[in-house]
């Protein structure tokens, strides 16, 4: 996978806060960051200031980077991304990073980007830095409904089909049925080399995304998530159980080849 | 760290330390931020003194995952002890950890009583390690280790085990998951330890607030952070107020203050934990801080700051 740059931990003041559905999209200016992160790598992100609850970052995917401005996209689910989501401009952001190791879109080909709910964060950043290397770009998105959905708004520059559970958008059910029947319809067998997989999500999606492309022989990389506290290697808190053991998100991942990952 | 403040230095029996902070165990890997925020962090290494994860004799894998979890003020782990064990710790780790400029504090623990004595073995024989901890109260795995930290005559004999294994400096790290830290304390240092650190973490657990399950894989884990500060104030309190022995306090420092606080209730150096995860930079300030504080409250040194809150 990639290797990441030197991180550090430096206070950012918000200059844009704007909803994006049931997400909020929240923008900073960061050279620092700009200039070294690579797709598929995060922040340890939380609110400037002595407040102790919230305690910790939180770790979110460097969604995309435009210049030297840095967004990410908060889906509000708990106390702490809660709190995150309520920030307006001029708010202050402590921000460590960024960290992990990102996608490697070393290789060539169609790369197929496959997002899921709040997974599709990380996936803009990609889509740019592939489209930039003058690779095809096709993005699966996937989610519960409408409101998330909206989302898929970010990746307009990019081909997108947008699938969701209740079809209020786009075509009814989950990315993994198109994914499939992309990679067996759309892809010869001897062209497997010619298409490449990008996949952040929830797990039960990327195990379906590992499954699918593993019996199709494509290569996939998926992003996996965990709950983190230091997010720089120390806690061990953050492990997911892979072909080499337990090995921590923050560090080794978070983006792994998907056929190391168990489920 | 370049430039401390003046008037910071502080000991553990023969260990002297430029300030009183430290880090806690399995809360900070030297090596892991040199290499993620650069070399000058190592070159200006921003604690005391330094101690790794806890190693045991054999590997271990540790806990099922999810292993932490946020609770108000506070953070829940079950990390179970995982480590590579002690030799692949000597003779991978250790080379590296020997070019800190500071003291190595190595802490370790058993999965049975006698593995202290056997790890303390191995250690003696290394000039850069400066002192063992011993870690008899991880809360988190199904050893010796948990019930022994709560018996008295259990930890009396894992401590003088270690001792009759070792001349390095011994600490012997307490649980708060007791009714009487003071006996456990006159124990340890009964069997041979010259220094206390305290506290480890404490019991606890989190129920997933849609699923009403427990949220950790291995259902109970340990509460750190600043939800437990006033436990862990009140057992270097008491264990200091009953003890003549120097005493690392810890237990949710966060803050300068909390620095000043568990030095003024007894302690003789400070351990900073949960609060590393918030934030890895965080003890230089954290030390610049304590110096404004003391000039503050006229305390030229932190030797006239330990155990102010005993006396009259």
């Amino acid at each position: 996978m990639a290797k990441p740059a030197p991180a550090s931990l430096i206070e950012y003041p918000v200059v844009e806060s704007r909803q994006v559905g049931a997400y909020r999209l929240i923008s900073f200016v960061a050279r620092e960051i700009a200039e070294s992160a690579i797709p598929g790598q995060f922040l340890m992100v939380r609110q400037s200031g002595p407040s102790l609850d919230p305690l910790l970052p939180r770790p979110l995917g460097i969604h995309d980077i435009d210049a030297d401005l840095v967004r990410i996209l908060i889906e509000p689910v708990g106390k702490g991304t809660d709190d995150l989501a309520r920030l307006r401009v001029g708010d202050r952001l402590s921000v460590l990073g960024p960290l992990g190791n990102g996608f490697d879109s070393g290789g060539g080909g169609m790369a197929l980007l496959v997002g899921g709910g709040i997974g599709v964060a990380p996936l803009a950043l990609l889509a740019r830095s592939l489209t930039a290397s003058g690779r095809d770009v096709h993005c699966l998105l996937g989610f519960r409904t409408r409101s998330q959905a909206v989302s898929a708004e970010l990746f307009r520059d990019y081909l997108v089909e947008v699938f969701t559970e209740d079809a209020s958008v786009g075509t009814r059910g989950l990315v993994s049925e198109p994914l499939s029947a992309y990679l067996s319809g759309n892809v010869g067998m001897k062209d497997k080399q010619a298409v490449e997989v990008f996949a952040c999500g929830p797990d039960p999606m990327l195990r379906e995304v590992a499954r699918i492309a593993s019996e199709n022989g494509v290569r996939a990389q998926v992003s996996a998530a965990a709950h983190m506290a230091c997010g720089i290697g120390a806690c061990q808190g953050c492990v997911v159980r892979t072909t080499r053991g337990y090995q921590r998100a923050c560090s080794e991942g978070p983006v792994f080849e998907a056929g190391e990952l168990l489920w | 760290m370049v430039g401390v403040p003046e008037g910071l230095s502080t000991t553990l029996g023969p260990l002297i330390l430029k300030h009183p902070v430290i880090n806690a165990s399995g809360t900070f890997d030297a090596m892991e931020a040199g290499r993620i925020i650069g070399d000058e962090f190592i070159s200006d290494f921003p604690f005391a003194a330094y101690i790794p994860k806890t190693v045991t004799l054999n590997s271990r894998v540790g806990n099922d995952p999810p292993r932490l979890y946020e609770t108000a003020a506070g953070l829940l782990n079950s990390i179970g002890l995982a480590n590579r064990g002690i030799e692949a710790f000597i003779s991978q780790d250790l080379p590296l950890l020997k070019t800190l400029p500071v003291p190595l504090i190595v802490s370790v623990a058993g999965e049975r009583t006698e593995d202290y004595g056997r790890c303390a073995r191995l250690l003696d024989e290394i000039d850069e390690v400066a002192a063992i901890e011993l870690n008899i109260s991880c809360p988190n795995v199904e050893l010796d280790g948990m019930a022994l930290g709560c018996d008295p005559d259990r930890t009396r004999k894992a401590v003088s085990l270690t001792r009759e294994a070792t001349s390095k400096f011994l600490i012997a790290k307490l649980t708060p998951n007791v009714t009487d830290i003071v006996a456990l304390a006159r124990a340890a240092v009964a069997g041979g330890a010259d220094c206390l650190s305290m506290i480890n973490t404490v019991h606890g657990m989190a129920l997933h607030p849609r699923t009403l399950k427990p949220v950790l894989g291995h259902v109970t884990g340990g509460l750190s952070g600043p939800a437990v500060k006033p436990v862990a104030l009140r057992a270097v309190y008491m264990v200091t107020g009953a003890l003549d022995v120097p005493v690392i306090g810890m237990g949710g420092v966060t803050t300068a203050q909390d620095v000043l606080e568990f030095l003024a209730a007894g302690a003789s150096a400070v351990a900073v934990g949960t609060a590393n995860f918030r934030d890895p930079l965080i003890a230089e300030s954290m030390v610049s801080g304590l110096r404004k504080l003391m000039d503050e409250r006229g305390l030229g040194s932190v030797e006239k700051l330990i155990g102010i809150a005993h006396r009259p």
